[in-house]
């Protein structure tokens, strides 16, 4: 209680950079590692649309360090199997159809919805902002990251189980990330390979 | 001072104004964590798939040089329709290091000539994964390998894919095939060895090459300065020995470069005189490709490829083979006699049945990611030109996933070329298709 009492007076305190140009840049100003060095993860995404229809994924994700993200989605039929890798700048997409892995450029898209892949790979903050609000270079909002639910997902973990997203470009819609089953685990290097990207959900 | 205190006051203000609001207007989201761990839990096995319906409109090209092979005794008029169900069915079970996969596809299909189908087993293979750092498959396989996208001029041991398809799945190879990894710090990132063993007897792999030889492949790939790098090569008595290097590179967030090369000592290079007789001749051959892929700011994806296929058909080759067929169909017209005919189309599925027998092509695809503001939808455009005629196709596509597993792609392909150019002489000037898959 007392750790997320002093985390969200210290979200309170530090939480400075809310508004700014590029999103991206912010949410790299505010990274420190509240995560363990090596993990595993679960993650649902939901898409919901103004009608109240969904859309949701599951990913399974492993990091180790803060350049080292694999990504792949469990779920629904139409996603699964597609994965994604980063090792510093450098990105791929495994498409189970194409059976080999391409490079894309980092700001590419893997999925729809208002979440793009920064948003998706990016996994850690330095701090718990309660609220982080994405613009264009032109000054128009793009779109709010909610921060919701911290949690303590054990072995020292504690962080938002939930991040929401709304954007007035998409408006009646939002997207709602949930963390689950978040644990330490001992991952060799040679899993963040494009060799072994086809192979991800073999770790599970 | 008080410029510091007020812009101080205003942010404080501001801070608190972010922290207090009800920064989640629209509601607070539900959801039971129990039933979400219930949902990821892992079973040993899955099967999944998808159905698939796929109606296409040919607008026949009654001049060209297909359509006199195929239609030279009968009448189809200017338009052909043909309706495909498809049924993909994958799956796999895993039980400690040892895991098995499969994957068919059963196609059944309406057109003029009535009822067929097909079912293909794609993939059927047995998997060993000691560690990330080895694996070893063997059976069905699809080895991939080369960095084109349209393309590939280094994929030694998998069927070429279909330029106009280039994300559908191709059948695989009877082979074994391993995999070791081995990752450092520094400048080389990631060093990875990949041999292959592929057999060809007269009932296995026998559209790979000459029947009863053992093939060996291999590629060494390195992560090195950030460059994807692979060298690598194929022997055998199947197929000509043959050497390749690829590589591909983030130059910046938004760009990326990728290219092939493969080199061919002693190729069996294939030529086509007037009279329509097939000749072989020994020749080094070179094959090579350079691509780019480019993202805008507003999500529009480039992608950019030039292909050079050595061993492709030159222009005089080609000439000499829509000559023959014009001479045997005019043949035909006068005699009746449809030998010379039978003659072309044979020679057609041999050296002309690669889906792009030339030597020099140019691909261009330029696709919008949810534009406009309108979710899981994405039109795009692609266009493959043939450099040695000048004649294209150019296709328009929108594909929209509404809901959950649902899929929609329209298409049409528009053939652009004057007389004696490859895609002149298709045997259509356009095909619409729509495809929509149910994924399960």
């Amino acid at each position: 209680m007392i750790k997320l009492l002093s985390m969200i007076l210290m979200c309170l305190c530090l939480s400075v950079p809310v508004y700014s140009d590029d999103g991206n840049a912010i949410l790299k100003k505010v990274d420190r590692n509240l995560n363990p060095d090596s993990f595993e993860m679960y993650r649902k995404l939901i898409n919901i649309e103004p009608d109240g229809s969904k859309k949701e994924f599951i990913m399974f994700t492993v990091k180790k360090g803060r350049d080292q993200v694999a990504s792949v989605f469990l779920s629904p039929a139409s996603e699964k199997g597609r994965a994604t890798l980063r090792l510093g700048e450098n990105m791929w997409l495994y498409i189970p159809n194409v059976g080999k892995p391409i490079r894309i450029t980092s700001l590419q898209s893997v999925t729809g919805g208002i979440f793009n892949n920064a948003d998706i790979m990016r996994l850690d903050y330095s701090l718990i902002p309660n609220k982080i609000e994405c613009f264009a270079s032109s000054g128009m909002l793009i779109k709010t990251l909610y921060f919701k639910r911290v949690q303590d997902f054990g072995g020292g973990i504690v962080r938002p189980a939930v991040i929401e997203t709304d954007s007035p470009l998409h408006k009646g819609y939002r997207s709602i990330m949930i963390f689950a089953k978040m644990k330490k685990k001992e991952l060799p290097d040679e899993v963040f390979t494009l060799n072994f990207l086809s192979k991800v959900e073999s770790l599970r | 001072m008080k410029k510091t205190l007020f812009a101080l006051s205003v942010y404080v203000a501001g801070l608190v104004l972010i922290f207090f609001q009800p920064a989640f207007g629209q509601g607070e989201y539900e959801f039971d964590l129990s039933e979400i761990e219930k949902e990821i839990e892992k079973k040993p096995y899955y099967i999944g798939g998808f159905l698939e319906f796929r109606p296409v409109l040919f607008g026949l090209d009654r001049d060209s040089a297909f359509h006199k092979l195929r239609f030279f005794d009968q009448d189809k008029g200017s338009t052909l329709e043909q309706y495909n169900f498809g049924l993909r069915l994958e799956g796999g079970y895993q039980k400690g290091i040892a895991s098995v996969y499969f994957r068919t596809d059963s196609v059944l299909w309406y057109d003029y000539q009535g009822w067929d189908g097909d079912i293909d087993l794609l993939e059927g293979y047995l998997s060993l994964k000691p560690g990330p750092s080895f694996t070893l498959d063997a059976g069905k396989k699809v080895v991939q390998w080369g960095k084109g996208y349209a393309f590939n001029a280094v994929n030694f041991v998998s069927r070429p894919k279909d330029p106009d398809d280039p994300t559908e799945p191709v059948e695989g190879y009877y082979l074994a095939v391993a995999d070791w990894i081995k990752s450092f710090g520094g400048h080389l990132k990631t060093l990875a060895f990949t041999p292959v063993i592929l057999p060809v007897t007269k009932s296995i792999n026998d559209k790979f090459g000459k029947p009863d030889h053992i093939n060996f492949a291999a590629k060494l790939y390195f992560l090195l300065w950030d460059t994807d790098l692979d060298l690598l090569f194929l022997t055998g008595e199947s197929r000509t020995t043959r050497y390749g290097l690829d590589f591909a590179r983030n130059i910046t967030a938004n760009f990326a470069v990728h290219g092939e090369f493969a080199w061919l000592p002693g190729f069996d290079k294939k030529s086509i005189d007037s009279e329509g007789h097939l000749y072989t001749e020994k020749s080094d051959i070179l094959k090579y490709l350079f691509g780019i892929r480019y993202l805008t700011t507003n999500d529009m994806t480039f992608i950019i490829e030039y292909y050079h296929n050595g061993a492709g058909l030159d222009g005089e080759d080609a000439d000499n083979f829509y000559r023959f067929v014009d001479r045997a169909y005019d043949t035909y017209l006068s005699t009746g006699n449809s030998s010379e005919l039978d003659r072309a189309a044979q020679l057609s599925q041999g050296s002309l049945s690669t889906a792009k027998p030339m030597r020099d092509y140019l691909y261009f695809r330029a696709g919008w990611n949810e534009p406009f503001d309108i979710l899981y939808f994405t039109p795009a455009v692609f266009s493959i030109i043939n450099l040695n005629d000048r004649s294209l196709s150019i296709t328009p596509e929108l594909l929209y996933k509404p809901i959950t597993n649902l899929e929609f792609r329209l298409r049409g392909a528009f053939l652009v070329g004057g007389k004696d150019t490859e895609y002149g002489e298709k045997l259509n000037d356009y095909k619409i298709e729509l495809r929509v898959r149910y994924f399960f």
